[in-house]
């Protein structure tokens, strides 16, 4: 058996059994739980859901949700966290502003964005973009001070002005390190874009899960469970290919 | 290449230029004048602020008194027709970009048209030797020609002064004696008037066509410049020749004094 292989299947042998020992609690002792439903019913849910379609839509829109905010928190803190990084001075006056932003949680904000948009896909990627955006302009300000200043001032020996000296310079410069500052935001922005679909607005993965608790349906609920996993999973996973792609790319280059 | 004395306004002038660094004078007032078409080497020992007078003819430091004059007008920050070779290479050249790319990089600054950067880089890169190394990125060069990678982007700025700062001191003696013949070579063939910061007296005599010596913590009595020699060493130079040439060798006597203490 080819080793690959084996380290894929020595690290399924755990999630199987634990999921054969819920089919057996659900279909023996647990039989008239309203929470609990074997995996296999759940799979069986899973299907119907992506015959009817719903799975599909709902996390269409998931996904886009969090893609929208994501890229409106990047694109923002690329520009303010570079400026913040290379200049001392804006630095040290925005710094307090930046740490008592900082920490309000994201979902503290569904309300005010509730009342601002309403329900609906600009609620939700509003909320994604402020919590992606923290973390992002500290880790893009890190990156933006850790440009070798010798760049800088081959940029300014050039008379480069300041679009060309960030899309020649500072950006290829930092680049390494936005990847793996937007590895970890896209990790934050699915948890956001579903909690707020839970905690509100009546549209993809999240509300989907709550409607199947609502309806006392532990059967689909598990199935959308499995599949927001996987989904996450998989987003995680697309990420770290990215990073490790730019990261190959890079080193190749210098 | 001489040019001799009151011929034309000169390229460059530091009129009483002093510099402070963290409240200590790292240079007294300095004035000097470097005329066109000359190679000026500063000599002297570390902190004595050969670097920080050359940054500061760069524009990449404004002096505490006194100005800099390039071409009769103050300077207030760097400028294309003032190239800076700096020492370190390495942190020099854009890592992402191949050679071709980084000397590429001073055309795209200048605005050169696409269709004109591809010969325009390969004649620069011809001049310097990287001709077969177009394609390759930095770190797949030797420290040397890394260096020349360097040098050819600012040669590709078609600069009128050439600035230089320490540029072959973290090379071997073989590299170093070969770029000193290259650019001593592509100055005089370009016209290039060179301002070149070394702290290796042969180098600055081999060169030069003066030498600048600075003294570390001038005072009143003792200001930075120690002295100002003219290498009057008949050319054309060659690594054996003009080093064993009895002038050479009276002017390493008399400059040494000053890099000893």
């Amino acid at each position: 058996m080819p080793p690959r292989l084996t380290v894929i299947l020595k690290g399924l042998a755990v999630p199987l059994l634990l999921l054969a020992a819920l089919e057996g609690y659900a279909r023996g002792p647990g039989r008239d739980s309203d929470a609990l439903a074997p995996p296999s019913k759940a799979l069986l849910a899973l299907g119907q859901a992506a015959a009817d379609g719903s799975l599909w839509g709902a996390t269409a829109f998931t996904l886009g949700s969090a893609a929208a905010g994501l890229a409106i928190g990047f694109a923002l803190a690329l520009l303010l966290g570079t400026w913040l990084g290379l200049s001392a001075r804006a630095g040290r006056w925005s710094f307090l502003t930046v740490e008592l932003l900082r920490p309000v949680p994201s979902v503290a904000l569904i309300p005010l964005a509730m009342l601002v948009f309403g329900f609906g896909a600009r609620m939700e990627f509003s909320v994604v973009a402020f919590a992606v955006f923290w973390p992002l302009l500290v880790l893009v300000q890190a990156a933006a001070r850790q440009v070798d200043p010798r760049l800088l001032e081959v940029a300014a020996a050039l008379q480069l002005g300041p679009a060309a000296r960030f899309a020649k310079i500072v950006l290829p410069a930092m680049l390494p390190r936005l990847f793996v500052a937007l590895r970890l935001a896209v990790a934050i922005a699915l948890v956001v874009a579903v909690t707020v679909e839970i905690a509100a607005n009546p549209h993809g993965m999240g509300y989907a899960i709550m409607l199947a608790q609502q309806s006392l349906d532990p059967a689909l609920m598990l199935a959308w469970l499995f599949w927001i996993a996987l989904v996450g999973f998989a987003v995680n996973a697309l990420a770290l290919w990215l990073q490790q792609r730019a990261a190959r790319r890079m080193g190749a280059a210098g | 290449m001489t040019v001799a004395p009151g011929g034309g306004e000169p390229i460059l002038r530091f009129d009483g230029v002093a510099i402070h660094l963290g409240g200590r004078e790292i240079l007294s007032p300095t004035t000097v004048d470097v005329r066109r078409g000359e190679f000026v080497c500063i000599i002297g020992p570390s902190g004595c602020g050969k670097t920080t007078l050359l940054r500061a003819a760069a524009g990449f430091v404004a002096p505490s008194a006194g100005r800099v004059l390039r071409n009769g007008q103050a300077v207030h920050g760097p400028s294309r027709e003032a190239a800076f070779v700096f020492q370190d290479y390495g942190r020099a050249l854009l890592p992402w970009r191949s050679v071709a790319g980084n000397v590429g990089l001073a055309l795209e600054a200048a605005g050169v048209p696409a269709a004109e950067r591809a010969p325009r880089i390969a004649q620069v890169l011809q001049t310097v030797g990287l001709a077969a190394h177009a394609g390759k990125f930095p770190l797949q060069l030797s420290g040397g020609m890394q260096q020349r990678a360097q040098i050819a982007r600012c040669l590709a700025q078609q600069p009128a002064l050439l600035m230089m700062d320490e540029p072959f001191g973290a090379l071997d003696a073989m590299t170093r004696e070969s770029l000193q013949d290259e650019v001593s070579r592509l100055v005089r063939e370009r016209g290039l008037t060179v301002l070149f910061v070394t702290h290796d007296l042969e180098e600055a005599i081999y060169l030069g066509d003066r030498v600048i010596a600075l003294r570390a913590n001038p005072t009143a009595a003792k200001p930075s410049v120690a002295a100002i020699v003219d290498i009057g060493i008949p050319g054309p130079r060659s690594q054996l020749e003009t080093k064993e040439h009895p002038e050479y060798l009276r002017l390493r006597r008399e400059l040494y004094q000053y890099l000893s203490h």
